[in-house]
């Protein structure tokens, strides 16, 4: 009679189960070792039961392991370990060795109390392969991530977007409203742009954009939030920044732009900004006045014949 | 709503919690080698609505939560939520000492931490109250329900799907220190209904 045609069907069930099931008592000896703990450490039940489990796993967190059991034997309740906090217990491997991209199984464990007359007699510890839901929350993660910086992206000149600029407006607004100091904003339009567009195509009105972007990203504070307003309107915040130093930044733009002509495609493009610029300061009620004010001191500086700036007082 | 429970099995219920409270507070002073105290616990079935409001007046708490929540199953079954000030969340965890500090080798993430001291006061109170009432739950993993919230955010009466809950709460001081936590114990109707007969079944093995 073989061992199979002796056992109930619980034990069957138990021995082909999925994930992985073993017993210890509070010596931390091994009561029982099922298959998938035989198949996934390559220790069969007759090597490990009967011994302390750090004899054959060594490498197993003791101070750790010894407080779990200890407190499912003194509180008759459960306990658990999350591949969120703790990846793993054992080093097993998992079934995605080629396209996984995580080095061994990732574990949920559950030491449950196996109670007889109100008494715990040992621990029943589930170990279940939760590698694949470790890697879709990855790949979510890894995706929302890619998601919020394109949300926060213009498509074309790869700077700051105008809804995340005006959301980083509301935020540095709503501080300096409560903490004071120095808030400037400027607006900057690319004059005659149409003319641009209209003379050379909007291929090379595109790439001029893109090198005024460029230009001008490389010379704004990594503190400054550079974005495009739409069209040839970009915008720049400038945190702890009187409206004195702000068109110091103004000019700086200015001259970055027009000082060199772009080459596109052979063509070599003149371009000049001009810039407005405000600063916030006591009865300005709303980050929106403050793009207003610098709105109407971009519309000055084309007024008085464009490639200037102008501060709005 | 009030008949939910009659006035023995209430009684009953009160003796039971106390009882239990008594056995897990024994039980945990014994595994984290500290005295916890444990208050004397509340027992009141509430309406959905009421729920937050209830909660509030039990723990004296109106600013934004920390509650780290598991599931509990026999035939009575429920929720477990241990919430303290979101501030205090760290303190959670002085409620033990931690293990882990005599051995830098088996590092802990703070998280992990919240999770087995949570587990650890949600295990010996619902276990002990569910082996006076003859019974031996299973539990689920803890999980975050959030790290910042108000008690409103945690009970929205228009995404729940009961309409009165058994709510018992027991709170958790380590000695002279000012912070709390709180143990909140929640079952809904049909549990409710099982714990009233095994209520019945205790009074009449009186």
């Amino acid at each position: 009679m073989n061992a199979s045609s002796t056992a109930s069907l619980s034990d069957l069930v138990v021995e082909r189960v999925g994930f992985g099931i073993f017993v210890l008592d509070r010596q931390m000896n091994v009561l029982m070792w099922n298959r998938f703990m035989q198949d996934h450490s390559g220790l069969a039940a007759e090597q490990v039961v009967g011994k302390s489990i750090f004899t054959s796993f060594p490498e197993l967190p003791r101070v750790w392991l010894t407080r779990k059991l200890e407190s499912v034997f003194q509180l008759g309740s459960f306990a658990f370990s999350s591949w969120e906090q703790r990846p793993y217990l054992f080093k097993f491997d998992h079934d995605r060795p080629i396209t996984g991209g995580v080095d061994f199984m990732q574990q949920d464990c559950t030491f449950m109390p196996l109670m007889r007359d109100r008494e715990v007699e040992a621990v029943c510890v589930t170990v279940s392969d939760v590698t694949h839901v470790s890697i879709v929350q990855r790949e979510r993660e890894e995706a929302v991530a890619k998601l919020k910086e394109y949300a926060d992206r213009d498509g074309l000149t790869g700077i700051a977007n105008r809804r995340y600029f005006e959301a980083r407006l509301r935020d540095e607004y709503t501080r300096w409203q409560r903490y004071g100091g120095d808030l400037s904003i400027l607006l900057f339009d690319l004059d005659h742009f149409k003319k641009i567009n209209d003379q050379f195509g909007h291929s090379v009105g595109d790439s001029v954009l893109r090198e005024m972007a460029q230009r001008v990203a490389g010379v704004v504070r990594a503190q400054d939030t550079f974005g495009r307003f739409g069209g040839e309107e970009f915008a720049l915040l400038l945190p702890c920044t009187t409206l004195e130093d702000a068109m110091l930044v103004a000019e700086k733009i200015r001259n970055t732009i027009g000082t060199t002509p772009v080459e596109v495609q052979g063509n070599s493009v003149p371009v000049t900004a001009s810039v407005g610029g405000a600063a916030a300061r006591a009865g300005v009620p709303a980050y929106e006045a403050l793009i207003n004010e610098a709105d109407a001191a971009l519309y000055a500086a084309k007024r008085q014949g464009r490639n200037r700036s102008v501060a709005f007082i | 709503m009030r008949d939910a429970l009659n006035e023995d099995q209430r009684d009953a219920l009160q003796e039971v919690a106390n009882l239990a409270m008594g056995q897990a507070a024994t039980r945990l002073a014994l595994l984290l080698d500290a005295f916890i105290e444990l208050s004397v616990p509340r027992v009141r079935v509430v309406a959905v609505r009421e729920t937050a409001q209830a909660l509030r007046e039990m723990t004296g708490i109106n600013d934004t939560v920390s509650a780290v929540r598991q599931g509990f199953r026999s035939d009575i079954k429920g929720e477990a939520l241990v919430i303290c000030k979101s501030d205090s969340i760290e303190q959670l965890c002085s409620l033990v000492s931690d293990p882990y500090a005599k051995s830098a080798y088996e590092a802990t993430t703070e998280e992990e931490l919240i999770f087995d001291v949570a587990n650890v006061l949600t295990g010996a109170c619902v276990s002990c109250i569910f082996e006076q009432l003859g019974r031996t739950p299973v539990f689920s993993p803890p999980g975050m329900l959030g790290a910042a919230m108000t008690l409103d955010d945690v009970f929205q009466p228009n995404v729940l799907a009961w309409e009165i809950a058994l709510l018992v709460e027991v709170n958790f001081s380590l000695e002279d220190q000012s912070f709390r936590a709180h143990l909140v114990m929640l079952m809904a109707e049909d549990s409710i209904r099982h714990i009233s007969h095994a209520l019945d079944a205790l009074l009449s093995s009186l």
